[in-house]
């Protein structure tokens, strides 16, 4: 009844539509397929589409599957930390191998042959089952320094071997999580390594960072380059780009001998518009505008004290930045 | 009431499914530009990051222009001259976001969003320092000061409804959260107002899209009424304090809201409804099939078993995440095999196939985002060089292990 009645209001609305001249996706697909754009087959597929008929769930559940697998990790986390006294060391790591190896067991029976190119997932479970795996590592490897003392601390070297076991999975299983989870950690080994040096540990954070970016920036390129998932390039492009301008903005903000780091900066800049207006990647175009304008309006206004003066600046950069963007948006970014 | 013309956002929507469905292969290129040129819009639209960084340097000027008025032309001054001036400031930037519309022919361009957010800003705070002259961040008991929010309400809901902008309808629920405040102390009666509130923008959202299905409007309201329904549910659920958010969220779900501070009724009524209104929700968004109403269903879903223990004064356990996680990945692995086992995979109108490259590029966008944030809150600190030390000390870690060993 309740269908029944949905149905002649729809019907109805579109009716009135049609005589104010309004087409919606329906009416449009009813409209090409009499005019031979698409086949009626099209039209049959298109318009259940449109209808949402049928309505996929695919988003859904890899958002539950995830959700799943980070509250599952906390609580295994808590769990091991607030009992392992209780539990015993063997135990806790009894289970977190047991959990560690079941995921790998499954995630190395079940994957396809390795290929150059993006390979999709067997199932739709196995990317969290590789993720749960991957961080329940994490855990086991936190839990066995922390008791044995293994590496006397040197939680770098765990990193790096991490990272190593990351990238290696990632490219494997085709998983961004891992890859991500691969380059973090990476970034983690650069810190810790800096960290125990004895001074200008500012100054070495950001040649660092800048070697990172430029590291994972080249080996992302020469990946992608040989033709080895090449789909991962991006991912390593956007975390290079944002730590190396974060770093770049470092240097600029130093009270002295910023002067190459400015320079820098503009020539990052000048890249990565040019290299978003290339590819059609906005996200660069974007990146570029806002570190750039923080490192240039931080140059101008470091001496002024005068608020007027503060505030004028603000209002001319905000409408030539807005103009900038507009001609930007009006030549290259009008597809969405 | 609305700025743009039906035929034209119609159109943009149709542009919108022809690009994915050719990026899915299900239209030839050749079929793709026909269809193109037959869905010319007039209106200038732009992509996410253009759209976001123009509308952060869009704010920055309107702000800076605004403080730069004040301080050449009106300082000194008193508030009431300044709250004179933002009023005013608020009505020029409403005229220039509608200007950007009708003879810039704007649409989501970052440029016109920001000069209709500036207008609200300058309302309300025009309106606090003309009306009541005082610290507008300052609580106030004097209900005459809810004329600040229900303004700022009134405002938002207008530019929803004439821009088609879903935060303004967020913004609107935020201030009429405000409201409540003005009118009464007792907590339980500005929750039940609220509820109120959003209950009645509910139910007029729920009679206004019926009319709309599978059009562009379906896509303004649907956001709405998911917003009501998730508003409806924080404000009944006593244990969910946004007061408390920056004590972690583990910790902050509970830490509100103790039975002794309201009467038994209306705690156990509470209690019943966070159990009832996830289904009703999860059901409307099945009917619907509303992407974002089943969102919010599950949401709830989840927020209810977080927080029915606190409710019943039960103690939590460390394994009560992990139990969480089982049964999340439990309903996800049974959903996806039950529709899978359907004839073509579909079972009564649901799938769990992608059919949209939407679906794709957002998976590989929140997966190497998603990535990146867990590792640092599982991976315990550096500082391990005394004897005595024991990692991490924190039980809000993203991956637990933060507690000490």
């Amino acid at each position: 009844m309740y269908d029944e009645l949905d149905r002649w209001v729809q019907q109805q609305y579109q009716l009135s539509q049609l005589s104010e001249g309004f087409m919606n996706i329906l009416v449009r697909l009813d409209h090409w397929r009499e005019q031979g754009a698409i086949s009626p087959q099209q039209h049959v597929y298109l318009a259940a589409l449109a209808r949402r008929e049928p309505f996929s769930l695919f988003l859904e559940l890899n958002i539950l599957f995830y959700a799943g697998v980070l509250a599952f990790v906390a609580g295994l986390g808590w769990t091991v930390t607030t009992y392992s006294q209780q539990l015993g060391d063997v135990l806790v790591l009894v289970i977190l191998s047991a959990i560690f190896a079941a995921c790998f067991w499954y995630c190395f029976s079940r994957a396809p042959a390795w290929s150059l190119a993006q390979t999709p997932a067997p199932n739709a479970a196995f990317d969290y089952v590789l993720y749960l795996g991957s961080l329940v590592w994490c855990i086991e490897l936190a839990y066995l320094e922390n008791r044995f003392r293994l590496l006397s601390g040197q939680w770098d070297l765990y990193l790096l071997a991490t990272a190593g076991f990351f990238f290696f999975l990632a490219y494997r299983f085709d998983n961004r999580f891992v890859l991500s989870l691969a380059l973090s950690s990476f970034a983690g080994w650069f810190g810790l390594t800096i960290s125990h040096w004895p001074s200008h540990q500012d100054a070495a954070y950001r040649q660092y960072a800048l070697l990172y970016c430029l590291l994972i920036g080249a080996v992302g390129a020469l990946l992608q380059y040989r033709g080895v998932k090449p789909h991962f390039f991006g991912t390593y492009l956007n975390i290079a780009a944002n730590v190396g301008f974060w770093a770049l903005l470092s240097g600029v903000f130093q009270r002295d001998g910023y002067a190459l780091w400015f320079l820098a900066l503009l020539i990052a800049c000048a890249v990565s518009i040019a290299w978003g207006l290339k590819r059609r990647q906005f996200a660069f175009v974007a990146y570029s505008a806002v570190y750039g304008y923080v490192g240039i309006s931080s140059m101008l206004i470091r001496n002024i004290r005068d608020f007027t003066s503060i505030l004028t600046y603000f209002v001319f950069t905000g409408v030539a930045m807005v103009v900038g963007l507009v001609v930007i948006a009006r030549r290259f970014g009008r597809q969405a | 009431m609305r700025l743009y013309s039906a035929s034209s956002e119609e159109t943009l929507r149709a542009r919108t499914l022809i690009k994915d469905w050719a990026g899915e292969g299900i239209l030839t290129k050749e079929q793709h530009q026909r269809l193109e040129q037959e869905t010319v819009s007039e209106l200038r639209t732009t992509n996410i990051f253009l759209r976001l960084v123009l509308f952060l340097f869009t704010l920055i000027s309107v702000c800076a222009a605004a403080a730069l008025f004040l301080e050449i032309f009106l300082r000194p001054s008193s508030e009431q001259t300044d709250g004179i001036f933002l009023l005013i400031g608020a009505a020029v930037s409403y005229a220039a976001a509608e200007l950007a519309v009708s003879r810039g022919r704007l649409y989501r361009y970052g440029i016109e969003e920001a000069l209709a957010v500036c207008s609200v800003g300058f309302l309300c705070l025009g309106m606090q320092f003309a009306l009541f002259s005082g610290h507008p961040l300052l609580p106030a008991s004097d209900a005459a000061h809810s004329l600040v929010p229900a303004a700022g309400v009134v405002l938002s809901l207008w530019i929803w409804r004439r821009f088609g902008l879903w935060y303004a309808f967020l913004a609107a629920m935020i201030f009429a959260v405000f409201l409540s405040g003005y009118w009464t102390s007792s907590d339980a009666v500005q929750r039940a107002l609220v509820a109120v509130f959003y209950l009645v923008g509910l139910i007029c959202v729920a009679a206004l899209r019926t009319r709309h299905r599978f059009d562009y409007l379906e896509d303004a309201y649907s956001p709405a009424e998911a917003l009501l329904w998730l508003g409806i549910y924080l404000a009944i659920n006593l244990k969910l304090s946004p007061s408390n958010l920056p004590a972690g969220w583990w910790d902050w779900v509970g830490s509100a809201g103790a039975a002794s501070e309201y009467t038994r009724p209306f705690y156990w009524t509470t209690w019943a409804l966070i159990w009832v209104l996830p289904p009703v929700v999860l059901v409307r968004g099945i009917r619907q099939k509303d992407r974002f109403v089943i969102a919010v269903g599950a949401i709830s879903f989840i927020l209810t078993f977080v927080s029915n223990k606190p409710y019943l004064g039960w103690p939590r356990h460390t394994w009560d995440p992990m139990l969480l996680g089982i049964l999340l990945t439990g309903v996800a692995l049974f959903i996806r095999r039950w529709l899978a086992r359907g004839p073509g995979g579909v079972r009564g109108g649901f799938t769990a196939a992608r059919l949209s490259g939407k679906d794709k590029q957002w998976m590989n966008a929140a997966s190497a985002a998603l990535g990146l944030v867990t590792p640092q809150s599982i991976t315990p600190s550096p500082q391990t060089t005394s004897e005595d030390f024991h990692f991490g000390g924190g039980a809000s870690g993203g991956g637990g292990a933060g507690g000490d060993f």
